[in-house]
């Protein structure tokens, strides 16, 4: 499954989201757990520990594109290759998971 | 995201707004949960939340009722969802255990794995998964 989780700011819905994360881990799936909160905390309820999410680097630039919409309004578009993305820049949580954080990302100057 | 997808689940914890989202982003997203508290500012960004995910071309939105202490907050929310025609996947409750695990510097999973707002996010998986 895909699925995002959003809600009023709290700790409630990166609880859920966390847990959820571990409970389809635990039952044998392969996990990619991405925190697109700008105050991210989702490796704390993952459990992914302290030092490897300090350790986690900023998202590069060129992966994100800063669009312009017909409305004048700009967005952040994924434009990198999954695959390399995870195995580059995510960090290793508990039954397997993997952490990307998009609230790292630095949008100063971009576009 | 494209390739080895497939076979990998992906949860995405969001902020409250979708402004950065794109119809790009949201075109890989399978569903869209909505959290809801039962209180007026947590239900009216449920709402919100919930029109933009619709506008941005996720497959389903769904809600889940968040903290429920008793029959008042269910029934609240309940009435909540089936006002906005929004489908209610799922109920945790409120749970002191959640605080207990965070004063004890452990994830909620790890301090207790039967504590009951555990138990309703691993039937929650269940519901999202068979849906």
């Amino acid at each position: 499954m895909r699925i995002a989780i959003a809600g009023k700011g709290g700790t409630g819905k990166t609880t859920i989201a966390g847990t959820l994360a571990r409970v389809l881990a635990q039952s044998g799936r392969r996990v990619l757990a991405i925190d697109a909160d700008t105050t991210p905390n989702l490796a704390v309820t993952l459990g992914v520990p302290a030092a490897a999410a300090q350790e986690m680097m900023s998202l590069p630039r060129n992966m994100m594109e800063r669009q312009t919409q017909e409305d004048g309004t700009t967005k952040t578009v994924f434009v990198a290759d999954s695959e390399k993305v995870i195995a580059d820049y995510s960090a290793a949580g508990p039954d397997g998971i993997r952490l990307l954080v998009m609230g790292k990302v630095d949008h100063g100057g971009a576009g | 995201m494209n390739k080895g997808d497939d076979d990998r689940d992906i949860v995405v914890d969001m902020e409250a707004g979708l402004e950065h989202m794109s119809r790009g982003t949201g075109r890989h997203l399978s569903r869209f949960v909505a959290t809801i508290e039962p209180y007026y500012r947590s239900m009216e960004i449920a709402k919100r939340v919930a029109a933009l995910a619709t506008e941005l071309g996720i497959g389903e939105v769904v809600a889940v009722a968040n903290k429920v202490r008793d029959a008042g907050d269910r029934k609240a929310i309940g009435d909540f969802c089936k006002a906005h025609s929004l489908k209610l996947a799922g109920e945790i409750p409120f749970d002191p255990t959640l605080l207990e695990a965070e004063r004890a510097g452990k994830t909620p999973i790890d301090y207790d794995d039967d504590g009951p707002a555990v138990r309703a996010i691993r039937k929650l998986a269940e519901t999202l998964g068979a849906q």
